[in-house]
């Protein structure tokens, strides 16, 4: 109990010494907790961010090995298309396959095919294009859009054709149909596109929010013949929920299919082609991916395209679920591809921040350590008279020790309290000037790319084909996490420079001290 | 039965030639209540064996025995805050320290055990001459002699049986010399300890009971 009363009039007596220790562990104590803050929250918002945006892996044409294979000279040419047709699509039953695996979350899959009607007018850019082939529809008989075969349609005379390539450029599509030759998976032929969901995660745009249901609600199963549209196609077409619709298959043009119509959905996506007058989903018809199903085994030849994601569990998955889907069988002219290097991109600049802080924290403390120890050294030897009284009265080196290390210990348990009062105040401001600063370097840098590219600033998208959002503020928090660690690094610190003085203690005889002193 | 018994004890510094000693062959014996004056002139080792009877040094050779016992085998931090009073020439208190607290930090040390600690300190300040006034000042804040003073009611502070002192009166004057002496003859004869004085001073040396002289075995 001496002991620690004699710590206290210590630090009390004391005053100069103690408020400079104070100060030092008082900065230490301020910086430590900015920087643990930041590191910590960015660290979690890094972590949450992870957990909330799955790593999705996709299938997609490997146009560079199979370029390799490639023959040169003027007789090749037959051969290398020939090659190429001769890839091997992958099909459902393989997509299910891959999907069987222990390094994924699960799997998801859009299945797609197009028909015409007779009854429905497709969407174009045109207004005037719609209105005259509306008449047409109307007047002549409809088989005219079936018969288009994907190919551009005119609206008469003057009429550029159209502007939006119905060429399905995403790369993840492959075509279904192990028969089929992979060149004819390019396109899909009918008017409308059925998109065949295999679960309601697989409906992203519905999950991020680029599409709504603004009427009724979502199909009620995977299996029945409902359906989803634009609310664009429903105007035009003069649709309501609960309307049935009629398509038919765009080979066989006597079979038709109704579905019943259960909401209509907006599409939200933002885009500054200002020459389409509807969004790019307009003619997209949402239905179940079994419904898709029935229509092929109804005809074997309707001309399909799969989109599989795959939602690997982690990082370390990525490599074992390639390495598995090999050995599943996937060809080699297929690769597969993953979200990680977007996902990291919308966590680079919050990463940086985090590398900063953590970095700002090492060389803080390394510096810190040396500062305490060094002055905790000083103060000991201008103790040491003190020492020898203590060490003449019987207080064992042992007791000694732990007085030292109480008096810095409640010295810093004080300021390391007044450090994380301050430091909570500062946290927040710092770090988000500090992301702000990154966010911008980022952008700078971004900017620079475009202009090598000969754009102007900022007219370059990077990595859009998967729509990630950047984390922009950090709000530093000090919580239980940070307290406990800044608890750690007092505990550290104390024990550390406690060292110097466990050592003199031991060294200082008591007689050569008073002798000295005498 | 002496409390105290130095025998054949000798010295030398660890770097000092085999037979280079300080001092060597000394066999003294202390009792309780009697006064004890160690004289030698400067260098002969006198602060030097002061140092060996409060275990603050250890003998080269020989043993010094308290209470019968081998003052190695002992716990020495338990020995100096128990059984032996210290009282130096520069005193030895703490600066930042009160003279009471000065005094109640050796109580607590030896962890004695009585109810109003402040109260015995005082009490021990009147008896070597102190009032309430000087118990709240700051050590350097009193005068040689009241620190003197001071460095005895510590000493007595834990009941030791014997107190030993290292030129108790070098840095006073005459008179205070004569009170200090006064002081610790009443310690010796009404409270039964055994003091010990380290001095080159003839006049402790008339006024004690014994004396041993280190010269005689100055090397």
């Amino acid at each position: 109990m001496y002991i620690l009363k004699n710590s206290i009039i210590s630090i009390v007596r004391n005053k100069g010494r103690n408020i400079l220790i104070g100060i030092i562990i008082l900065v230490i104590a301020c910086s430590s907790t900015v920087t643990l803050a930041i590191r910590n929250t960015a660290n979690r918002l890094v972590k949450n961010y992870e957990e909330s945006h799955d790593i999705i892996a996709k299938i997609s044409f490997n146009r560079k090995g199979l370029a390799q294979n490639f023959k040169g000279g003027a007789d090749a040419r037959k051969e290398n298309i020939e090659a190429f047709n001769n890839i091997e699509s992958i099909t459902i039953d393989d997509i299910k396959n891959y999907g069987d695996s222990e390094n994924l979350k699960g799997f998801y899959y859009m299945y797609s095919t197009s028909l015409n009607s007779d009854s429905l007018t497709k969407a174009t850019d045109s207004f005037e294009y719609e209105v005259e082939n509306r008449q047409t529809t109307t007047n002549s008989s409809s088989t005219t859009t079936g018969e288009n075969n994907g190919t551009e349609r005119f609206a008469g005379e003057g009429f550029r054709p159209e502007r939006r390539t119905t060429i399905n450029n995403n790369t993840t599509t492959v075509i279904t149909k192990s028969k089929e030759i992979f060149q004819s998976s390019r396109n899909l032929t009918g008017d409308f596109t059925i998109n065949g969901y295999s679960s309601y995660d697989a409906m992203t745009d519905f999950v991020n929010g680029t599409h709504k249901i603004t009427e009724g609600e979502m199909i009620t199963g995977f299996n029945v013949y409902e359906c989803v549209i634009s609310s664009e196609l429903a105007t035009l077409n003069q649709i309501s929920v609960g309307d049935n619709i009629e398509f038919k298959n765009s080979n066989l043009s006597k079979k038709t299919y109704q579905f019943k119509v259960t909401g209509i959905y907006t599409d939200n996506s933002n885009t500054d082609d200002t020459q389409n007058m509807y969004s790019n989903s307009v003619n997209s018809i949402i239905t179940g991916s079994g419904v898709i199903e029935l229509l092929v085994q109804d005809d074997s030849t309707l001309v399909t395209n799969i989109t599989p994601s795959f939602i690997i569990k982690t990082k370390d998955n990525v490599e074992k679920f390639t390495e598995e889907v090999k050995q599943k069988g996937l060809n080699e002219y297929y690769a597969i591809n993953t979200n990680i290097e977007q996902l990291d991109t919308a966590t680079k600049s919050i990463k940086n921040v985090e590398t900063f802080a953590t970095t700002f924290l090492i060389i803080t403390l390394i510096i810190s350590a040396i500062v305490v120890v060094v002055i905790n050294m000083i103060n000991i030897r201008e103790r040491k008279y003190e020492i020898g009284v203590f060490r003449t009265i019987g207080i064992s080196k042992f007791k000694l020790t732990i007085q030292f290390i109480i008096e810095l210990f409640i010295v810093s348990i004080i300021m390391l309290s007044i450090g994380t009062v301050c430091g909570s105040f500062l946290a927040k401001p710092v770090g988000n000037e500090l992301l702000k600063t990154e966010i911008e370097n980022v952008k700078v840098e971004e900017q620079e790319i475009s202009t090598n590219f000969g754009k102007g600033p900022m007219n370059m998208n990077f990595n859009t084909n998967v729509q990630v959002e950047q984390i922009n503020s950090i709000n530093a928090v000090v919580d239980f996490y940070v307290v406990l660690e800044l608890i750690g690094i007092g505990v550290f610190l104390v024990l550390l420079s406690s060292i110097a003085s466990m050592i003199s203690i031991q060294r200082f005889s008591p007689l050569t001290i008073l002798k000295e002193r005498s | 039965m002496g409390i105290l018994k130095l025998d054949n004890v000798g010295y030398r510094y660890k770097d000092a030639k085999k037979d280079d000693f300080v001092f060597k062959n000394i066999n003294y014996e202390f009792e309780q209540g009697k006064m004890y004056a160690i004289k030698g002139k400067s260098g002969s080792g006198k602060t030097t064996l002061l140092s060996i009877i409060t275990g603050l040094e250890k003998c080269t050779e020989g043993n010094v025995l308290y209470d019968g016992k081998d003052l190695e085998k002992m716990n020495l931090d338990k020995y100096r805050n128990t059984d032996i009073g210290i009282v130096f020439q520069s005193y030895n208190l703490l600066p930042r320290f009160t003279a009471i607290e000065n005094i109640v930090l050796s109580m607590d040390v030896s962890k004695l055990k009585i109810k109003n600690k402040k109260d015995k300190a005082l009490e021990l300040m009147k008896s070597v001459g102190l009032d309430e006034k000087q118990s709240k000042r700051k050590i350097l804040k009193l005068s040689g002699g009241e620190q003197q003073r001071i460095a005895i009611a510590r000493s007595l502070a834990y009941n030791p049986k014997i107190i030993i002192a290292d030129e108790p009166t070098g840095n006073l004057d005459k008179d205070t010399e004569n009170e200090i002496l006064k002081i610790f003859r009443n310690l010796a004869k009404e409270q039964n300890k055994c003091i010990i004085i380290v001095t080159h001073s003839q006049n402790i040396c008339e006024k004690v009971d014994f004396v041993y002289d280190l010269a005689k075995y100055y090397r």
